[in-house]
């Protein structure tokens, strides 16, 4: 099982795996409040990622991850989730509502 | 594994996160789904009907396991 350190690492390559495999890709949560731990999963069967805490304040990480997923899994693979989580997605549509783009 | 309505499924989520405070886990899982077998997939595919996906979401404390969907 592979623990991702960084969050937003794990964010990314856990939509990444959606993406790529909607049909298999699911997300799973642990919660154990005797010990204060959190273990979040991603696996599409074939690959597996997760991320541990016992950190009040990635509570709040996680609620916004729930959020991108329950946009994802609801709406489909291509729904925009960049109003969701407030970042610039790296597969952002093409010149959308006339955003403009860095140089 | 019990299918709920959005709110009875919170309660009961509630419910387990209230049990589970001293001893015990609450697994939480998300799955995009159509909520539809394999085989009725298939035929909805070969007909050209579109297929609805829903986010499936599933709880246990490993005893008991409740579910709903959202779409």
């Amino acid at each position: 099982m592979v623990y991702i350190t960084s969050w937003d690492d794990f964010v990314e390559k856990s939509v990444q795996l959606f993406r790529a495999d909607p049909e298999k890709t699911r997300y799973g949560m642990k919660y154990r409040h005797c010990d204060g731990k959190l273990v979040l999963k991603v696996t599409d069967d074939r690959e597996c990622i997760k991320f541990k805490t016992d950190q009040a304040q990635d509570a709040k990480k996680m609620e916004k991850l729930n959020n991108i997923f329950f946009t994802l899994m609801a709406r489909g693979p291509e729904a925009d989730i960049s109003e969701v989580s407030g970042k610039d997605q790296v597969e952002a549509q093409p010149a959308k509502k006339g955003r403009g783009r860095k140089q | 594994m019990v299918r709920l309505q959005q709110d009875p499924f919170l309660n009961e989520l509630t419910n387990m996160f209230e049990r589970t405070t001293d001893k015990g886990s609450v697994w939480v899982t998300l799955k995009h789904s159509s909520d539809k077998s394999k085989v009725q997939r298939n035929k909805m595919k070969t007909y050209g009907e579109k297929i609805e996906y829903k986010c499936l979401v599933r709880a246990t404390d490993g005893k008991k396991t409740i579910s709903t969907v959202m779409e």
